[in-house]
């Protein structure tokens, strides 16, 4: 099916899911359709009967002008009645399937794989929601009007063909010639729109990216750099957009002045007929104000049709984010046992495009331990913690938590086992009580928390001193991404929500980097109490004496594999990559010192 | 052009909430005046257009009115179909010259916001959501778009057929003219009432259209974070509220928006049985005043006539909610643009002498948006050259501290001097890469990695890149790299590692080799062996650069030649790391944590 059968169809389908406003509308416009038939009429009937004879001084009754009066006025009251009626249920319908349609999308955002986000720009995925979507509902606003308008032009051209045959021939040939205009617009028309849908979503993109970027521009000074990128995008919107008004501008004005030429046809052939007695001047009237009016069903048929191909376009656009595949979870549910999770690795691949970034990796965690991970800047320690948090698959191994696949649990039962505290601290553009509570507590029922359990959570996370000094506290607002804090500040809250959140395995992803050393002390020290009290496995990815001192097991990583595994103090002492990274910043302490600055 | 843009309390975007809709067209074209060249040419084009469709009903009414004499109809037929050649070839030429206009118009509209964005003062950019930036460069503009499209050109040549059908109406016969005219200005009045209604509904929608887009950004840019905490629902019930809204928003337009349109068709109804029923009237009861003299004929013209005047009132009405939505997204548009520019630059503004920058902070305070004061007399002397490193307590000011430096922020009271100049009136040109911040977390362009390593000059060669990353000692990481510089990075750099992208940030940096150089943490997710040797080789390249870094590692500040310790927004300890070691202080405590 061509694209503009297919914008059509979802069109019926948008009707058919907002029954009772396309209903309304639909009624409202047949029957504004009908008045408009009834207007020509009633213009002709008060020609014939009030007006000619009052010009030739014949007498005419009262009731005839009442009548005469009371008939236009009469068809243009209801006609004024349902195009305010027409208007708003058409504005329904279109306003509601486009918040559907635009819900649907959005919570497909939700759901696709995190892999297709990667792929994906936000600023693309904006255009999706906004642009593309307006684009698959935009021609409902004419959609009812359309839908009259054909009634009335059937009107028409049955009273046109009864006034006089060969008058409704030229009607014919009219509404024919605008149809067929019409599809070779759309034919026109269809590639156009398509490729200015496409650069509409790469303006949004450059857009985004480029507003993002805002602090290197400046620093760099890369505004016209950016400008020279974003131009060339902005052109391609322009030729788009200004080729397709090359189309519009021939067929537009070809559209709205065909009527006008068919008053000219009809003038032509009904003098003959008025002149031979075969037509009253009345009819002919009548005949020429029709075909007038017949202009404005015209055009917006037109109008209707000349959108669609824009509709299309936007579709295509939706559909394919629909069509997108969703990751995919397991069925096992339930918040689960409780106490710390055993976590296993077996021979687990991960493997991105052509790159294998983890190969055969295996690692165990014993319930209620740390374990660190230790590696070389891209030695894939954020892979592996992605892959241990079902962020990503392993393309080959699996991944157990207390014997049990990954795989085969659903996301809430995830949610209520793993914590992870990424490596990017990400908040919420909303209140800290809100960026820490979230859903409320995934392990008891999503009940709400108390504000002891919050600050308890700051507590630990060593937060709460500046939270509390918050003139709104826990209510502050954190801004875009949590900009109004200082960098260690949103990593604490970060830290803090994973805590709350009373995970089985909690996986920090040098979740310390931003911390003073101070701070990063007394966060691993409480955290090492916490675990030693039957709280969570822990699995953290650091580089740092602090962090590994609280491991019980360290893990080194390198491209990818698991080099070895053992105590700090066995690692340091068989590996030599080892020691270079994580005593590179000192002459090389022991555990027990470090522990030693752990415990004073 | 301007100097000096220190105010303490900076605005948000631009207000033109209050503007009219002819105060704001009147801003639209000083801001971009292709839309208003040539109107002359424009405005006769209309008119030929309208002319055009105004003969057809003349043509019939000299017909009828000559008894519909073969001759009259020959001569009616070919001055109407020669009208229409003009109406149409003036149609299309307008139709394509209105609609280049406003295309090149919106084109340079785009692109002058994305500029002002850029240009606007940091603090303004931090107060808006990026979201709704990009609305206002896309969605919005768009509106402007689909309106030309649908409708807006016709609007053109339908003011026009107004125009002329009234004076014709009027040379007709002005009598009947008089009436119609009045009701028409009645209803343009009401109307315009009517309109501020939708106006101030359609303003809603746009922001509501905004707030959504914030919110669908952030369900995008954090769902990791959703996916990880099973927070799918409370982000599906964010969003769908924000849908929600707006469908509501753009709900309530419809009443009154139609409510409009329905009103017009009253009116407009309404003219036709007046001019009907007054002209037949009138010609019979000569008593109501200087009658008319119409003829069957000339009275149908009339109404033809009518039609012709009612029609595009009937079609600028019928725009009114397209036009209206267009106008509040130019609104917004106009409001990105006409935010003041916070680049310095022209007479006032100074050069930066060449060489290493020194710094020289005098009681400087500073606040975040109003609030109160984050960071208090900092007075601080750092010599061009010098290697200064500081350090402190998480949210001690550091990182604003960096960014008063780097302009990011604007003091509230006190003075910052680089090279001895004031740094309020430092021309940004004299500023771009010369004074270079590394943030933690540094944004990376969806492109090559070489294309992002050279980003700050736009005629380095492969070459040079190779050899900054080499100097870094990073040379065996690009080998192991299958692409190499050609690796395309992702979407903000995902397909690197955290590490990876602050390493891509710093040969950046040093490929641009600026006179001031920030790192503020510049390398906290880096391996400390890779840290310290690329710190290491990045010491050797900036040998004579002016460096201030930023670190929670207190390797960073045993190497450097100045130690600055902040704590609780004030700068506490200032010295050598091997005085501050020893002496009693904050300095102390926090090297023996990280000992
Ligand atoms: N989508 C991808 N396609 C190809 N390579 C990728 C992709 N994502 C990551 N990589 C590469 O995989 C490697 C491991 O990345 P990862 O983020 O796991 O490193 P890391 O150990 O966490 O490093 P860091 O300490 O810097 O955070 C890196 O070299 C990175 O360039
Ligand atoms: N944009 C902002 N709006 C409001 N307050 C802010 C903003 N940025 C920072 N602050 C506040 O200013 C104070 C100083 O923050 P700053 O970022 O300078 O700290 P920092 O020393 O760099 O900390 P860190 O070591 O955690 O990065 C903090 O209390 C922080 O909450
Ligand atoms: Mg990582
Ligand atoms: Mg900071």
């Amino acid at each position: 099916m061509s694209a503009v059968g297919r914008a059509l169809r979802v069109l019926a389908r948008g009707s058919r899911d907002h029954p009772g406003p396309a209903a309304v509308a639909t009624t409202a416009g047949l029957v504004n359709g009908g008045t408009m038939v009834l207007g020509a009429a009633a213009v002709g009937w008060t020609t014939d009967h009030l007006v000619l004879p009052v010009l030739d001084g014949r007498p005419v009754g009262a009731a005839t002008w009442w009548a005469g009066a009371g008939v236009i006025l009469g068809v243009s009251a209801v006609r004024c009645g349902t195009i305010w009626v027409r208007g708003v249920a058409t504005g329904r319908v279109q306003h509601r399937a486009q918040a559907a349609t635009r819900r649907a999308v959005v919570r497909r955002y939700l759901h696709l794989d995190l892999a297709w986000h990667r792929e994906h720009p936000p600023g693309r995925l904006l255009a999706h929601a906004v642009s593309d979507v307006d684009a698959v509902w935009s021609p409902v606003q004419w959609l009812y009007f359309a839908l009259g308008m054909v009634f009335m032009l059937v009107g028409a051209l049955a009273q046109l063909a009864l006034t006089a045959p060969a008058l409704g021939t030229v009607g014919l040939l009219l509404v024919a010639g605008v149809l067929v205009l019409n599809v070779v617009y759309q034919r026109l028309l269809t590639p156009r729109a398509r490729d200015g849908q496409a650069a509409r979503g790469d303006v949004a993109r450059t857009a985004h990216e480029s507003i993002e970027a805002g602090p290197v521009v400046r620093s760099l000074g890369l505004a016209g750099a950016e400008d020279a990128r974003f131009a060339p995008e902005v052109e391609r919107v322009r030729e788009a957009n200004t080729r397709m008004a090359a189309i519009s501008a021939v067929f537009d004005p070809l559209l709205e002045l065909l009527p006008t030429v068919a008053v000219l046809a009809v003038l032509g052939i009904g003098s003959r007929a008025v002149s031979a007695g075969d037509l009253t001047l009345g009819s002919l009237v009548g005949v020429c104000y029709l075909l007038l009016t017949v202009s404005i069903p015209l055009s917006v048929l037109s109008r209707f049709l000349s959108i669609l191909p824009l509709a299309a376009a936007g579709h295509e656009r939706v559909e394919a984010v629909l069509d997108a595949p969703t990751a995919t979870y397991g069925v096992v549910g339930g918040a689960g046992p409780d106490g710390p999770a055993l976590l296993e690795v077996r021979g687990a691949d991960v493997v991105r495009g052509e790159a294998t970034l983890l190969h055969a990796v295996d690692l165990t965690v014993e319930p209620g331990t740390v374990c660190a991970v230790v590696g070389a800047t891209g030695a894939g320690k954020t892979t592996l913690v992605d892959l241990v948090c079902g962020q990503i698959g392993p393309s080959r191994g699996e991944v157990l938590v207390d014997g049990r696949p990954l795989d085969d649990l659903d996301l809430a039962r995830r949610a209520a086992t793993l914590g992870l505290v990424g490596q990017s601290p990400f908040l919420f553009s909303t209140t800290i009580r809100d960026n820490l509570a979230l859903d409320g507590h995934p392990r008891e029922g999503l009940r709400a928390y108390t504000d002891t359990e919050l600050w308890t959570a700051l507590e630990v996370a060593d937060a709460a001193d500046f939270v509390g000094a918050l003139p709104a506290g826990l209510d502050s607002v954190v801004g875009e991404r949590g900009a109004t804090l200082s960098g260690g500040q949103r990593q604490r809250l970060c830290l803090a929500r994973a805590l709350l959140r009373r995970p089985r395995l909690l996986v920090l992803d040098d979740a310390t980097s931003a911390l003073d050393p101070r701070v990063e002390l007394r966060v691993l020290a409480r955290l090492r109490a916490l675990v030693d009290d039957g709280g969570p496995t822990v699995l953290l990815v650091a580089n740092r004496h602090g962090s590994l001192a609280v491991a019980d097991r360290v893990v080194f990583l390198a491209d990818g594999r698991v080099v070895d595994a053992g105590t700090h103090d066995e690692l340091r002492e068989r590996h030599a990559d080892f020691r270079d990274i994580v005593s590179a910043y000192d002459g090389g302490r022991t555990d027990d010192e470090d522990r030693a600055v752990l415990a004073g | 052009m301007r100097t000096a843009p220190f105010s303490p309390a900076d605005p948000g975007l631009a207000d033109l909430a209050d503007l009219g809709p002819r105060s704001l067209v009147a801003l639209g074209i000083r801001v971009t005046p292709v839309l208003a060249s040539g109107w002359v040419v424009t405005v006769l084009l209309a008119l030929a257009a309208g002319a055009g469709r105004i003969i057809a009903p003349l043509t019939v009414q000299r017909a009828i009115d000559r008894g519909l004499a073969p001759a009259a109809v020959t001569h009616a037929l070919e001055v109407g179909a020669a009208a229409l050649v003009v109406a149409g070839l003036s149609s299309w030429a307008l139709n394509r010259r209105v609609q280049r206009r406003t295309e090149r118009a919106l084109a340079s509209l785009r692109r002058e916001g994305l500029a002002r964005a850029h240009e606007m003062s940091a603090t303004t950019a931090d107060q808006v959501r990026s979201a709704d930036l990009v609305a206002r460069l896309t969605s919005d503009v768009d509106t402007i778009t689909t309106f030309t499209q649908n409708g807006g050109v016709q609007m053109i040549t339908n003011l026009a057929q107004l125009l002329l059908a009234t004076a014709v109406m009027a040379a007709f016969c002005w009598q009947l003219t008089v009436p119609v005219v009045a009701l028409a200005l009645v209803l343009l009045l009401s109307m315009t009432r009517l309109q501020r209604v939708v106006a101030r509904r359609f303003a809603v929608v746009r922001a509501d259209v905004s707030t959504m887009q914030g919110v669908v950004a952030e369900a995008v840019i954090g769902a990791p974070v959703i996916r990880v905490t099973g927070t799918a629902d409370r982000m599906r019930a964010q969003l769908d509220e924000a849908v929600d809204r707006t469908r509501s928003s753009q709900l309530r337009t419809l009443v009154p928006l139609h409510g409009n349109t329905a009103l017009g068709e009253v009116a407009i109804s309404t003219m036709t049985v007046l001019v009907i029923l007054l002209g037949v009237g009138w010609t019979t009861h000569q008593q109501w005043g200087p009658a008319p003299d119409l003829s069957a004929g000339q009275l149908v013209a009339m109404v033809f006539l009518v039609t012709f005047f009612v029609r595009p009132l009937q079609f600028l009405v019928q725009s009114l909610g397209e036009a209206q939505n267009a106008l509040v997204g130019w609104r917004r548009a106009l409001e990105l643009v006409t935010t003041p520019s916070a680049v310095v630059s022209g007479a006032h503004a100074v050069d930066l002498a060449g060489g290493p920058v020194g710094v020289e902070l005098d009681a400087v305070s500073a606040s975040y948006a109003g609030g109160p004061p984050v960071v208090h007399d900092l007075t601080v002397r750092i010599a061009p050259g010098q290697h200064v490193a500081v350090v402190g307590e998480s949210g001690s000011g550091k990182s604003t501290f960096a960014k008063l430096l780097t302009r990011r922020i604007q003091p509230l009271g006190g003075e910052i001097r680089l090279g001895g100049r004031p740094l309020g009136s430092i021309a940004d040109a004299a500023l771009e890469r010369r004074v270079v911040i590394v943030p933690q977390d540094p944004f990376l362009f969806d492109t090559t990695l070489g294309q992002n390593i050279a980003v700050g000059l736009p005629d380095v060669v492969e070459a040079d890149v190779r050899r900054v990353l080499g100097d870094l000692g990073l040379a065996d990481w690009l080998a192991e790299l299958p692409d190499g510089l050609a690796t395309r990075v992702g979407v903000r750099g995902d397909r690197l590692s955290v590490g990876e992208r602050q390493l891509v940030a710093l040969a950046r940096t040093a490929l641009v080799d600026p006179d001031l150089v920030i790192l503020d943490e510049a390398t906290s997710a880096v391996d400390p062996a890779t840290d310290v040797r690329v710190q290491a080789a990045l010491a050797r390249l900036t040998e004579g650069r002016t460096t201030v870094s930023i670190a929670h590692r207190m390797a960073t500040a045993e190497r450097a030649d100045v130690v600055l310790v902040f704590e609780a927004g004030r700068i506490v300890q200032v010295g050598h790391h091997g005085d501050l070691v020893v002496a009693q202080g904050p300095y102390a405590d926090l090297f023996a944590a990280w000992r």
